[in-house]
This record gives C-alpha cells, structure tokens and sequence, in this order.
C-alpha cells in the first residue's frame, strides 16, 4: 500500500494547517532544506514538516497531535547551536519558535522580565537599556540566537565566570511537555516548593519539553567597566597570568584568551593593529568604581609579572568594543587563514590551560593539522579550531578525530566534554567518555519522567538509545525504532 | 541484610518524633549504598540525616525503618585552590569546610545558621541558605556536581568538577531541596570565592518597610553590589535594616560611604558602620532570630510587596504567635516569622489566610519548624504546585517503591 504513507503524510499537514494555518506549516521539500540542519551544518537530515506556532496553546496541540501520531518532535531557535541539538530525526516534526517573539512583562522593581522563546538574546537586554538593567548570559551569537534556545543548550558567553550562565537567570518557565500537556516551573518569585525542574528543563537540549515562556532575571548595569588587552610571549605566560589574577582573589567579568594563529586570524578579518605575539589576554573587571579600579589595576600588574610584552586600555567606549569585536569575531576570523574548521568545545581546570594547550599542540602535529585557540579562560572553556582543507583527502576525517582526541584530553584533566555549545547529536558518543553507564540510565529516568514514549529531540544527548521500559499493553514500535535509531532484533 | 551492623536509636536520631528500627554510620561511599540498596530491596522504609539542622523541614515520614547519618563520610577529598573548587562528602560540617578553605584565603559564599552542625549535604538537601545569598545566590548556583545513591543502591554522579560545564542533565541542581526524597547525597561539588579583604555592615535602625523598600531601590539605582541586605523587625512598623559589603578595602570603604549618606540623607533617619564586635553580635542576632521559637516559616514573595507582606498579610500570624519574630530579606523577596504556636487554632487560620494572599501573586508560606499539634491542622507545604503531577512521576522514577523519606515531601510526595 505505497499510498497510505502519502495519504498519512497529508493527513498530518492537514491537521497541523488547522492549528497553525497554511502559511505556517512547510512541507514543500526545497523550503524544509532550510531546516534540515543547524549551526552544526556537516550533518543534515530533512524533517517531514515544518511548523511555526504563535502562542503556547498552538504548540501545546502540535506536539499533542505528534504524541498521538507517535511522531518525534524537534524543537528550533534559531538553529545557531553548534551540537546539533536542533537536527530533525527521519520523519519528525520541526516546531520553530520563531512567531513567539513578544516580551510579555517587564518588572525592573522586582528584577525579572517576561519573554517567549523567539525573542532574541540582545533584545532582551535592548528592551530595559534605557532603565539601566541588561541580561547578563551573552553568548558570542547574542545578535542572533534566542532566549529558548540559550535555555535549551543552558548557554554560556564571555561574561559568565562572574555572573553564571543561563541557568543562573531562569526563575520559571512554560513548558509544553511531550503529550500535549502545559506546566508552569517556578517563577518571579524564588523559591517555588518542589523539586527544582525549571534547573533540570534548563540545559536538557529540548529532550524534555518545549519551553513557550521564560521568566529571566535581569540586573542592574554595573557602575564601572575596565578593560585591558594584553600580550605575551606564549601561552604558558597568558595562563600563569590567569591564574595569578584568579589566585589574587579578583573575579573578573570576563578573561579571554588567543593563540598566536587567533591572533593572526582576528587580525586579518578586523584589521585591528594587534601584534604578532604567542597569546593574548583580553579582561573586563566590572562593578563599583573604586573596587573595579582597583582590581583592574592589581591585575594588569599581575599580568605584567607574568611576562606580558604590552598592556593596552582601550581609551574610549568605541576603543573597548573594537577589542571585543576583535575577540568575538575569532571563530568567523579562522575562515580568513583556512577553507575549513571545526569549533570544539571543552572544559579544564584553569590551572591546567598552558599543559593542555602544549598537548594540543602535539595531538595536531601528529595529526598534520593546524589548531587556533580562543577561549573563556577564566573557567577553562577551551574552543580549540581545528583547521582543515576538506579538498585534501582525509583531512576531514583527521579533524574530526583530533576534535574527539581533545575531549578525551579535556575528561582525562578532570573537565567536560562541552561548557556551552551542548551535547546535542555531535557529542553523544563522547557522553560514555565523561559518564558511567549508571550516570547515564539516572539521566534517562528524569527523560522518562517527562517524557516515556521519547518522542521529544530523539537520539541527542545520550550515547545509544534508550527506552523507558514500563509500556503496558500490545507492543508498539517506539518512536527510534520508527526512524532507524533503534531495533528490535 | 546485616542489621547487626547498625546500631540501636537513640532519642536523637527520630525524624519529627518517629524512631526507627535501626540507624546506620556508613564509614564510606560504598558502605552507605550497599545500606540503601540492600535496606529498599528488604522493603524498609528510609530517612537520611546530616547534621540535623533541618530536620524539622518536610512533614513526618510515613514510615521509617532506617536511618542513614552522614556524620562519618566528613572528608573533604579534593580543594583545588587555583580552580576554586572543592569536592567534600555530605557529612563535612560547613565550619570544618570553612576552615579548609580558608588556609588558601577561600570560602564556600553559603552562610546558613549553625554552621558546626549543618553539613554539606544536608544544606543541599535543605537548600539551606543565609544572608550572602543576596549576592551569592543559593545551592543551585554554587553547586557543580554531585554523587548520589540511588534507591537501588547504584551510585550516580552529576555534573562535574569544572565550573563551566553542560554536559548531560542537570542532576545536581535537582537534589537541590529534595530532602532526602531522590536518594542519599554522598558528595558534593561546589564553586567557590575568594574570602573578601574586608567586611562592613551598616545599620539603618528603625525604619518602615516601605522606607526600606525605597532604600533599595535606590541602592540598586546607585549601582552598590552588597553581599548581604536583611531587615530584622524591631516593633511595630519599625525594622533594623543590615547591610553588608565585602571586598578589597577601597571599594568596601567607597561603597560604605556611598550607602551611609544615602541612609541617613532623610529626616530622623541614622545610619552606622558596626565595629568587628557589634557586626559580630548583629549576625549571630539574625541566625538566633531563625533558630527561636517551635516555629518558623519561610515566606516567599516579590521584594517590593515587603511592605504589603509585613503591613498587612503577616499582621494576624505575627499577632497569633507569642514572642513573635520577622527578618526578611528585601532584595531576595525571602523571609522567616519566627515564634511560639501555643495558640493552635489562631496560628492555623493565620497561616491559610497568608497563604491565600501570597499565593495569589505567585509567593509560598512553607512551615520549616512546628509543634505536632499545629502540624495536624495545617499542611507544612501548602498546596501543591502546580507542576506536582511531573515532581511525582520524577519520584516514581527514582525511587519506584517509596522507599525513600515517604510522605516528607511536597504533596506527600
């Protein structure tokens, strides 16, 4: 019966167009390559629909439509994620968050703002500039991403070594479960009683719901901002450095460190006049002027003891933002001295960045390749680029080896696998490296407590597919069976 | 299993008047799991117990076979200074942590009272917390990682030991407040500051809340980063407002300086820095104040009802209560009404009254101490959440049978 599927498949659309309406459900084959990946773009699997609801109550009937249908979904932001947390599963649903872009509720007294899932990161902050307040987690793609996805991957940024990451600014949320169903986590008030299940939603990749609201907490602007830019021989002089100001007892806003090739790269796409040295530091000390002047002044005389070469203070405003911009552009940058790259991203201890940096360097030049580094190295998140040429045979696949070699490196020192691009499918193998298998079925029983029949982001996050093993009743095929992820012998 | 290895109870290990039969001191990590696993597959119904600081948190246990203490997994196994991280056992106290930590000029920014007693575990399982967590914030943001014992005896770990890290959901922060209900917490990973060059505390006394809620406003407005904010009601409308800031001496002075003129900008209104021996004095009034009395409950709401809260919906429990007591604190939206509940009837109709009008707006009232009688008239939760349905299919995942502090929990969970 070759029509029955066809026949299904314009079934579903159907139903989905009486939720949403026909503008906003995209099954015509050329539009869904649109969706077919995210920022993770090597690996790409084309969903059987698109849609894009406007309001909870729209989302909360697709997914419960799925759920009857058996059919995974898949949440997406907008797909700016690095780990593939937003690829569709063969034959699953795509729900884009996109419509959902209004701020709800503003309420700077009480220090928190009320926004839907498709509002962009920096419009957040944006929106109460004008008050003095800003959102403090500020991922590199902060122009772009959004708030429903920075809850989904728990995202981090420069600036969270002082201020945290997502999950530190999500005081509740609305979530749209795996059956349909709509439930409030938390709140504007602290302190909901209960288990802690806005903590648990925040950074579980989509696998446990789709989040249709967020209550974020905002701050007061700090008073001061002092930044400093400066350079050094090597690496293992950066990194003493860093430790040295952390050991002093200041906790910077934000520490940044590059490599010479980042350097080189940043260089090239900004046209900044920084030097050809082995590694710079960028830092921002933020908070009361006097504390701040005098913390930024202690550090810079730290960085110097360490054997910095220069010391550089932005002059002005649009000085400071030029050395950020020269930061942030990093990734991009790396284009400019390589056809191809693959941003890693992993945790050490800090103490331990000069010794990891060194073994990098050797993993690469066994491996033929080329590796820039620029990262978060107040915590130790290291983004290893590693450079390739895909033209020349087997440089991709040396690449993407050496990317798996230096998060085995990162678990071997003690850190993770990711600090804030997220599992997602690209590292679900390596979640063995870092978690026992009891680990692992512990994770899955707060999946099957959401989520039984794991229809939500099927196959990301956990290594093999797992169900939950409690269905009562005839057999039915589960939803990763269905789509190839999983046999039943 | 091997009972003989446990001890018989003594008066001190009942869990809100319950004994049970037997009470165990796992020397380490796999001792207390082969305990639990071999204690639930024997169909013994259990409760775990840390310092005791909080015991009376939670409503009495619906069963209980077996106590596990903590009290000897006290070690603390790993205090990476350059990293700012330490890996402690549950049954380090927070003072003996305290003092590890602070040989490297370190410290763990958690400050609930009765730190020689309170341990590490027990402050997770309680998400215990004190004045600091004004800038420090609670459990959730300073832990990192976590191991636990399951209800089936197996060991499962969370998080890690690095500050930054996403890998996998997020276990720790859902031990966070589960109160023994999940499993045995054994270790703990916690994120740490550096101890402050120096500490100030200003006192505003007798102020009204609204003048207090306008002074923060006003602090916030002025960019000051105090580390702790309480208001410890007087008489009256009349409350003693704390501030603390801590840091390197020239931006602690700056900012001490900022605030007293701010405080004492109004009419027959005062503000003084407290020398080391009154700023000592006035913290230990603020722990005594949530230690006094066979009642406490912790209020919740937005900060800037502070006023609305003390003026109006605490007015019939603060006058039900005898030697009634009130701290809050204001940029939190946290507070404790501390006292003697020897009126059963009058404290019970208080508590649901102001947990009505708090609930309205979203705020809880939670009964962290009360007499038995008061428990039998008034749930210590409230009403459940919302989300009550998903926290108990979380608990039927974790622990199938219920074997695990049965009835303690939020909804009798």
């Amino acid at each position: 019966m070759s029509t029955a599927p066809a026949a299904a498949a314009r079934d579903l659309a159907t139903r989905m167009v009486a939720i949403v309406g026909a503008r906003h459900v995209i099954d015509d084959e050329g539009e869904l390559s649109t969706y077919e990946c995210d920022g993770l773009t090597g690996v790409r699997v084309r969903p059987r629909l698109v849609v894009l609801p406007a309001s909870t109550e729209e989302v909360a009937s697709v997914v419960r439509v799925a759920f009857e249908a058996g059919i995974p979904v898949v949440a997406r932001g907008a797909g700016t994620g690095l780990s593939g947390g937003a690829l569709p599963v063969r034959g699953s649903i795509v729900v884009a968050l996109s419509r959902m872009r209004r701020i709800l509720e503003v309420d700077l007294a009480n220090g928190w703002i009320r926004v839907e899932p498709g509002v962009i990161n920096l419009d957040v902050s944006k929106a109460i500039a004008g008050d003095g307040y800003y959102y403090a987690p500020d991922p590199s793609s902060q122009g772009v991403c959004t708030i429903g996805g920075n809850v989904a991957e728990n995202s981090g940024g420069a600036h969270c070594l002082k201020y945290g990451f997502t999950v530190n600014h999500v005081r509740g949320a609305r979530v749209v479960l795996a059956d349909g169903s709509v439930v409030d986590l938390g709140g504007p008030v602290l302190d909901t009683p209960g288990y802690d299940l806005t903590g648990v939603v925040v950074g579980s990749e989509g696998l446990l719901g789709i989040v249709t609201e967020v209550v974020l907490r905002v701050l007061r602007k700090p008073q001061a901002t002092r930044t400093f830019f400066a350079t050094f021989p090597s690496t293992d002089e950066a990194g003493a450095a860093v430790s040295a100001i952390i050991a002093s007892g200041i906790v910077p806003a934000a520490i940044e460190m590059m490599d010479r090739l980042a350097i080189v790269a940043a260089k090239a796409a900004t046209g900044l006049d920084w030097p050809d040295v082995g590694a710079a530091l960028l830092m921002d000390a933020d908070g009361p002027l006097a504390e701040v002047e005098h913390t930024s002044e202690n550090a810079i005389e730290l960085a110097r003891r360490s054997g910095a070469i220069e010391i550089r203070r932005p002059r002005d405003e649009a000085e400071r933002a030029l050395m950020w911009k020269g930061r942030k552009s990093a990734f991009a940058a790396v284009g400019r001295i390589s056809p191809n790259y693959f941003v890693q991203d992993g945790v050490i201890p800090r103490s331990e960045i000069a010794r990891v940096l060194r073994e990098i360097e050797g993993l690469a030049s066994k491996a033929g390749l080329r590796v820039a580094n620029v990262f978060h190295a107040g915590d130790g998140n290291l983004h290893p680029l590693v450079l390739y040429d895909k033209n020349l045979p087997g440089q991709e696949s040396a690449a993407e080896e050496l990317g798996g070699e230096i998060l085995r490196l990162c678990v071997r020192y003690g850190g993770s696998i990711t600090g804030e691009h997220g599992v997602g499918a690209d590292k679900a193998a390596y979640m063995s490296v870092m978690f026992s298998e009891d680990d692992l079925d512990t994770m899955n029983l707060v999946r099957c407590a959401f989520d039984p029949e794991g229809l939500l982001n099927p196959g990301k996050v956990f290594p093999t597919p797992r169900l939950c093993g409690d269905r009562r009743g005839p057999y039915r095929a589960h939803a990763t069976e269905t789509t190839g992820q999983a046999w039943r012998e | 299993m091997t009972l003989a290895s446990g001890r018989p109870p003594t008066d001190g290990d009942a869990v809100l008047g319950v004994s049970p039969e037997v009470v165990f001191e796992p020397p380490t990590v796999e001792e207390a799991a082969r305990i639990v696993g071999e204690s639930v597959s024997a169909g013994k119904s259990l409760a775990f117990v840390g310092g005791g600081t909080d015991l009376e948190l939670g409503s009495h246990p619906e069963r209980l076979d077996v106590v596990v203490r903590t009290r000897r997994l006290d070690r603390v196994l790993e205090h990476a200074p350059s990293d700012q991280i330490v890996v402690a056992e549950a049954g380090v106290t927070l003072a003996a942590l305290a003092r590890v930590l602070a040989a490297h000029g370190q410290r763990l920014a958690l400050d609930p009272p009765l730190p020689d007693r309170a341990t590490v575990g027990g402050v997770v399982a309680a998400n215990a917390f004190g004045p600091r967590r004004t800038r420090y914030g609670s459990v959730r943001d300073l832990i990192i990682g976590i191991s636990f014992v399951r209800s089936d005896g197996r060991l499962a770990h969370g998080g890690g030991k690095v500050v930054k890290n996403v890998a996998g959901f997020d276990l720790p922060k859902l031990m966070v407040g589960s109160l023994g209900t999940l499993g045995l917490i054994t270790t703990v990973t916690f994120r740490l500051h550096p101890l402050p060059e120096e500490t100030v505390t200003l006192l505003s006394p007798g102020r009204r809340a609204t003048e207090i809620v306008s002074l923060v406003a006003r602090m916030h407005a002025a960019q000051l980063e105090p580390t702790s904010v309480v208001a410890l009601w007087r008489e009256g409308d009349r409350f003693d407002l704390a501030v603390r800031f801590e840091g390197f001496g020239r931006g602690v002075a700056e900012q001490r300086e900022r605030f007293a003129s701010m405080a004492s900008s109004e009419a027959q209104s005062e503000c003084h820095t407290l020398d080391a021996a009154a700023q000592e004095a006035l913290w230990a009034r603020h722990d005594a104040l949530l230690r006094a009395g066979s009642f406490r409950a912790k209020l919740a709401a937005l900060p800037a009802a502070f006023a609305t809260v003390a003026g109006q919906t605490l007015v019939p429990l603060l006058s039900a209560l005898e030697s009634p007591g009130l701290l809050w604190y204001p940029t939190l939206g946290l507070g404790f009404v501390t006292g003697e509940a020897r009126a059963t009837e009058g404290v019970a109709v208080a508590v649901f009254s102001a947990r009505t009008t708090l609930g309205a707006e979203g705020g809880s009232l939670v009964l962290h101490a009360a007499p038995d009688s008061l428990r039998r008239r008034v749930d210590v939760w409230g009403s459940p959440p919302s989300a009550i349905g998903l926290m108990k299919g979380v608990k039927t995942r974790f622990d199938p049978t219920r074997r695990l502090a049965p009835g303690r929990f939020v909804g009798g969970l």
